[in-house]
């Protein structure tokens, strides 16, 4: 199973020792990986077919991107064989444009039936991955529940957007969605495990599918209820703003 | 009554066309003002007790502010005194440091309960108003809310119980603006705020006044508290409400 990690934090943070923690951690994925961020509100995408982990070396350009990336949210996909993707372009995270911003999308996890979704909206994520079509199918929801009600709260419409995918396409996610300013974690399978940490500028916030997190510190799990339809979580800066149930 | 604007954006944004505007509408306010923003996750204020209108002018100082503070977050509060002296002391926004930020705040309303509370922690310097009683109520609850609450803290639940608890210890009208440098919390139980996005003045950033009848021709939206709830929080990140639930 793929993994992902997302950081958030209040300032530029660069992600020197966490990004290599992570990938060590998910060297079984061996099918490539990626990175994204944000330099001022640009969603910027780096990403690779090659392994992130060989030779008991991390992959060197995903080293040098640890070391000189610098944003308030980081988002990383280390992919398994599974997800197929085997080309760059396959991989996550994806990036696509709309509602005034530029947002980042990588997920987890196991869904039917969603390949054959055809989006109404443009631009069309030029790939045959069914994580692009979920991106595809979130934004749809949220740009239709933003012309409807231009001034509905962000939470709320995801959550809208998330049920109606859960109710079309039934399956097994975990994702991060994210713009410049605020990254949304959902999952409804596989727990998530976050921890907050103080660095010199100041506090960070952690997020990764990594099952026992990525230090020795304690890392609390996020669990979705099994009786509702998953969690969803609002990050902005070092700070969880809300979590509830979908 | 004082009124409040904050301007909240995706990236560093001056606001040199809005400030005077709302400086201008908000004129009859003449026990001071303040201007609250961020620069490199700390919180800087330049406040003055002096008119912000005179002579038919708006206050030299508050014209150059205005051109040359740029933040993601910027807060200004236009005086009209109701509790507390008029000096640079009582002047809003208010600055304490806690859970690991600065925070600005900047009270619109009418609370004599809360004069009397005492904080355990450290006070706002040589200010005795129902607003500065008002932060450090809140910087305690929070803050003792981080201590108990089970991991990890939610931000907007933690401020919602804390306002909550406040409401009922020391009842008042209270409406203010509350930010950490990368949200922007807006409480009202008494008065509207008014709010728009998407203008493309704007390019990108978002605006919210206490006036009724916003900052612009273009069209504003009204919230305010529903008549059978205690209150309304919104929690603002770059140009997006996350979040707005009745109390």
């Amino acid at each position: 199973m793929c993994d992902i990690l997302a950081i958030s934090a209040g300032y530029n943070y660069t992600p020197k020792d966490y990004l290599p923690i992570f990938a060590e951690k998910s060297s079984e994925n061996m099918n490539g990986w990626g990175i994204g961020f944000f330099r001022e509100d640009k969603a910027l995408v780096e990403k690779s077919a090659e392994q992130v982990f060989s030779d008991q070396q991390v992959h060197e350009s995903f080293q040098r991107l640890a070391r000189v990336i610098d944003s308030r949210i980081i988002i990383s996909h280390i992919n398994c064989p599974k997800s197929g993707g085997h080309h760059s372009a396959q991989l996550h995270p994806f990036n696509l444009t709309f509602l005034d911003h530029d947002w980042l999308f990588a997920q987890v996890g196991v869904v039917e039936n969603i390949n054959a979704y055809q989006t109404r909206e443009t631009p069309r994520l030029e790939v045959d991955v069914y994580t692009a079509r979920i991106f595809e199918y979130l934004r749809d929801q949220l740009v239709l529940l933003h012309h409807k009600n231009p001034y509905i709260s962000v939470y709320i419409a995801l959550r809208i957007a998330i049920q109606e995918l859960l109710d079309d396409y039934p399956g097994k996610y975990t994702f991060f969605l994210a713009n410049e300013s605020f990254l949304f974690a959902f999952c409804n399978f596989r727990q998530l495990m976050i921890l907050k940490v103080s660095e010199s500028m100041g506090d960070i916030l952690l997020v990764t599918s990594v099952k026992e997190g990525l230090s020795r510190t304690d890392w609390h799990p996020i669990t979705p209820d099994p009786q509702s339809l998953g969690e969803l979580l609002v990050i902005a800066g070092p700070d969880v703003l809300y979590a509830g149930d979908v | 009554m004082c009124d409040l604007f904050a301007l909240s954006a995706k990236k560093d944004y001056s606001a040199p066309e809005f400030l005077p505007i709302f400086a201008v509408r908000a004129k009859k306010n003449m026990d001071g003002w303040g201007i609250g923003f961020f620069r490199k996750q700390h919180a800087l204020v330049e406040k003055s007790a002096e008119q912000i209108f005179h002579s038919g002018q708006l206050h030299d100082s508050f014209q150059r502010l205005a051109r040359v503070v740029k933040s993601r977050i910027i807060i200004c509060h236009l005086r009209f005194r109701t509790s507390g002296l008029v000096d640079e002391c009582h002047a809003h926004p208010f600055v304490l440091k806690f859970g690991g930020h600065d925070w600005l705040f900047a009270h619109n309303g009418k609370a004599p309960a809360i004069e009397s509370y005492k904080s355990s922690g450290i006070a706002i310097k040589d200010a005795i108003s129902d607003s500065a009683r008002a932060f450090e109520y809140l910087r305690d609850c929070m803050e003792d809310h981080h201590r108990h609450d089970e991991k990890p803290e939610k931000l907007f639940n933690t401020l919602a119980d804390s306002i909550s608890q406040m409401i009922d210890q020391y009842p008042g009208d209270y409406n203010f603006l509350l930010s950490n440098g990368h949200l922007l919390f807006a409480f009202t139980n008494h008065r509207q705020f008014m709010f728009m996005k998407g203008s493309e003045k704007l390019k990108g950033a978002f605006l919210l006044t206490t006036l009724a009848r916003g900052l612009t021709k273009e069209k504003w939206l009204r919230v305010a508290k529903a008549t059978n709830r205690r209150g309304l929080l919104l929690a603002i990140s770059g140009n997006d409400v996350i979040l707005h639930q009745s109390i």
